[in-house]
């Protein structure tokens, strides 16, 4: 099976993507790994894509979205980079590729994902849950059960499809709602992608949701996996083989809730102190901290979240503005510093 | 941060907060002035009143008013209380009755260890600046004098036996006089600075002991130019034994014994390095790995996984270039070794470095005494004190029991009973009679790393005490199970054990313990055919 995976981020990302792909190069040599970067690098990094540890660059201007700057402008850059992933996948069915993974940038691979293409043979869509075991006690189930009915029962830090039937017509739906309704806007029903796929059992065949806790281990499932290094080199969670964490919030929020959750689970520390050093191996000091070339106007100003709420919300400053970015006379950012303000 | 230089005027601000201060009482109940001036000697130095210092400024430099409670910690997990910028430890008291808020998460010292760990790259970085500052000597060949006719014992480890305090050392030293008895030089080599594993590219000098004297420090081919220089027409017998390479250089060592016309002889396991560069064999300096295939997940995970091919790579080099008879220390050392990697050997030997000699029963206690749970040594995590430390706050209160620490320094603020006791080369048994006279009935001896060779437990047991520890001890569990000298338990079974009672079947006066002498070895020079002086 031709595998493709892909991950989505900017290049404050890059130091995180470059260990997931270094993990997923260490096991699985032959998939193809693509970068989907929605990002420019910034002035002094020389980005050499032949040196990184992925095949391909796919940049999101080029996937071809209509009137791609007053898109992406009405996105922040978690709901763009989450966004991307729709039409991305799409495209990929008609790549050659008989699978596609998506993995988020803060994961990382510590056992082989086999077992994925072996789902694959039988099933079409592959999610996986932010719980698979329930939490009874109070603060946990304020921390993950109610947290997971907000923001989706799956947490698409992950998702796998075959390119072909369910497979293929899950892309081209994801494809048509991220494009359209991929924003963090809770009280409306939306969390970026999230939220979308809890119609997915539903409204797809041949769906597995993984309930293996091997996969997806993150801080919002902590309170009910136990992690335990073997004698014999193996790295299990709740006895089965450990596949793929999710480093959520690598700072001192996912360092708290790693820690309310781990307590004396100690692996849980040691894998996190190893994904730091690998961060830091792979971080690049020409990367200015926070950088998002789409996060300030033409003129450097900063682009401010309800200036780009705004213009998602405005159909007549989205016609009359095509490239928001612009400064100057004439321009969105103009009319609101004038009229806006 | 933590400067001293307004000590003096803070002396006079504090002596007004005392008055003042309405919080001063609620914390002055459960503040630990002694372990407040032990933990940051600033401090102390300053002598300024701890609580005082604390209540104006210690919170604030994230220094804790007790071994209990973390600021740190406290401040992380609620930030709220950091955003309103008061004490944390004031706060935590006056809500600690409401008992949802923990005092710090009960993380395990584990946690902290793993937050301390230190790259292995630094590590080496230091130890490269530091033997780069040593400047090697000449003029060796003329202090070795005319080796050449006499038999001539070569050794390697890795530091300078005569003047540092261990177990390794003070067995090489019996190996030194062992060899010095049957009428041989002595050479000893050891790298003139620490280094954390062994040496491929980095240069460094070689230490040199001529016969228990220390020579200098020279470059190896110094060293090698020298035996060289002394090769007789006919040279008297020959041996070596490399007890440890760290700080050496497999392409140095080879050439050594090349000039030393030398290819046969011992090597021992006084630890794991020849399997990995984290030579305790403990993943990420907090649990014991048995060294699993290199590239397994556990070795993916750990901060020696990828130095861990450099200390195979290179011993299995030197076991292809020489003919190596292993030596262990013990069986359990052996047989994992064995077990976890082919090294060509020429042959294999267990050689313990003490055996018990019985010298008759153990007095017994007087009736009624609580049981007496003694830790021996250093209070480092590797070797088990925050099992013990944490044993005994659990158990402070309870009557049935009384702790005890011997060893060189108290660690104040704790409820043990601390017995000063400094064990060394003139007096080896200290410890041992130290055990006896204060007649512990337990000594807990929980290591997190494989012990190859445990002399506390030999100590403990030939003292009359009976040995507690855990199942991943290495000898210290294989003794234990092997003499019926105590019990192996997991750290849950430990806590039950004491819970319920069931540890005081181990009290003196149930097991009515034997006392016994401890026979210690030559080590090498046991193995040598004895031979004659020159």
């Amino acid at each position: 099976m031709k595998v493709l995976v892909y991950s989505s981020f900017t290049f404050s990302y890059l130091n995180r993507a470059r260990v997931l792909y270094q993990t997923l190069r260490r096991f699985h040599p032959d998939w193809e790994l693509v970068a989907l970067i929605t990002d420019r690098p910034p002035e002094g990094f020389a980005f050499d894509p032949a040196a990184e540890p992925f095949d391909r660059v796919v940049w999101a201007e080029d996937l071809g979205i209509p009137d791609f700057q007053g898109w992406l402008f009405k996105h922040d850059v978690v709901e763009v980079c989450t966004a991307v992933k729709g039409p991305f996948i799409h495209q990929a069915c008609s790549s050659g590729a008989d699978a596609v993974i998506y993995l988020d940038p803060d994961t990382a691979l510590l056992g082989s994902l086999d077992p994925l293409v072996e789902w694959l043979q039988d099933h079409d869509i592959l999610l996986t849950p932010h719980l698979i075991d329930p939490n009874d006690d109070l603060t946990a189930i304020l921390d993950n059960d109610l947290s997971a009915s907000r923001t989706g029962i799956f947490n698409l830090g992950f998702v796998a499809i075959r390119t072909t039937g369910e497979g293929a017509r899950f892309a081209k739906w994801w494809n048509d709602r991220l494009l359209s309704f991929c924003y963090d806007d809770m009280p409306n029903g939306l969390f970026v992608d999230q939220r979308w796929c809890d119609h997915v059992p539903a409204l797809f065949d041949k769906v597995k949701v993984i309930r293996d806790p091997g996969y997806n281990v993150a801080s919002w499932n902590l309170s009910t996996r136990t992690v335990a290094v073997e004698k014999d080199g193996r790295i299990t969670v709740n006895g089965a083989p450990l596949r793929f964490w999710h480093f959520t919030k690598l700072g001192p929020l996912g360092d708290t809730m790693t820690k309310r959750y781990a307590g004396r689970n100690f692996p849980v520390y040691e894998i996190w102190a190893w994904y730091k050093r690998l961060v830091a191996e792979a971080t690049d000091a020409a990367i200015p901290e926070r950088w998002w070339a789409y996060g300030a106007y033409d003129d450097g100003a900063p682009i401010e979240k309800a200036e780009r709420v705004l213009y998602r919300q405005r159909g007549d400053l989205q016609a009359a503005y095509p490239n928001p970015f612009a400064a100057g006379p004439g321009s969105f950012r103009e009319w609101l510093q004038t009229e806006g303000a | 941060m933590r400067s001293l230089v307004p000590a003096a005027l803070k002396l006079r601000l504090l002596s007004g907060f005392k008055r003042f201060d309405p919080d001063r009482a609620v914390v002055a109940a459960e503040f630990d002035a002694a372990w407040y001036l032990q933990a940051y000697p600033d401090i102390a130095k300053a002598r300024v009143d701890p609580l005082a210092h604390f209540m104006a400024f210690g919170w604030k430099e994230g220094r804790d008013p007790n071994p209990r409670f973390s600021v740190r910690e406290y401040l992380n997990e609620y930030p709220e209380v950091a955003r309103a910028g008061v004490n944390p430890f004031v706060h935590f008291l006056k809500s600690g009755g409401e008992g949802s808020r923990a005092p710090r998460p009960d993380l395990g010292f584990r946690y902290d260890v793993i937050a301390r760990l230190v790259p292995v790259e630094d590590r080496l970085a230091q130890a490269a600046r530091a033997s780069d500052a040593v400047r090697p000597g000449a003029g060796l060949a003329g202090a070795l004098g005319p080796i050449g006719r006499r038999q001539l014992h070569v050794t390697f480890s890795h530091d300078d036996y005569t003047a540092n305090v261990g177990g390794v050392q003070l067995a090489l030293q019996r190996e030194a006089a062992g060899v010095a008895a049957q009428g041989r030089d002595h050479l000893h080599l050891h790298p003139a600075t620490p280094w954390p594993m062994l040496r491929t590219d980095e240069p460094a000098a070689l230490g040199v002991v001529w016969n228990g004297q220390a020579l200098g420090v020279f470059a190896a081919e110094a060293v090698a130019e020298a035996l060289r220089a002394a090769a007789p027409a006919r040279p008297g017998e020959r041996s070596f034994a490399i007890h440890s390479l760290l700080g050496h250089s497999v392409d140095e060592v080879l050439a050594i014994l090349a000039a030393a016309g030398l290819s046969e002889g011992f090597f021992w396991l006084h630890d794991f390095a020849s399997l990995c560069a984290g030579y305790h064999l403990l993943r990420n300096d907090v649990e014991d790995c048995a060294a699993p295939p290199p590239d397994s997940a556990a070795c993916g995970i750990c901060l020696y996984g990828p130095w861990r091919g450099r200390h195979l790579s290179e011993h299995e080099r030197l076991f292809r270039r020489l003919k190596l008879t292993v030596v262990a220390p013990s069986q359990p050392t052996l047989d994992l070794w064995r077990a976890s990697w082919d090294f060509p050997v020429a042959g294999t030997l267990v050689h313990p470095h003490a055996r018990l000699r019985s010298r008759g029963a153990a007095p017994a206690p007087p009736a009624g005494r609580p049981f007496r749970l003694a830790y021996a040594g250093l209070p480092a995590a590797h070797k088990g004190w925050p099992v013990f430390r944490d044993l005994a706050l659990r158990l402070a209160d309870d009557p049935r029991y009384e702790f005890l620490h011997l060893g060189l320094r108290s660690t104040p603020g704790l409820p043990v009973r601390f017995v000063e006791v400094a064990a060394g080369p003139e007096n080896p048994r200290a410890m041992q009679q130290a055990l006896e006279a204060a007649e512990a009935d337990a000594v807990l001896v929980w290591p997190l790393c494989r012990e190859t060779f445990s002399f506390v437990a030999y100590e403990a047991v030939a003292a009359g005490c009976a040995v507690i520890t855990g199942p991943d001890s290495g000898n210290v569990a294989a003794f234990v199970r092997d003499g019926g000298h105590g019990a192996v338990l997991d750290e849950a079974a430990l806590a039950e054990a004491f819970e319920s009672g069931e540890v005081l079947k181990l009290g003196r006066a149930t097991r009515r313990p034997a006392l016994y002498d401890l026979d210690f070895g030559a080590l090498t020079a046991d193995l040598l055919p004895e031979g004659t002086p020159a």
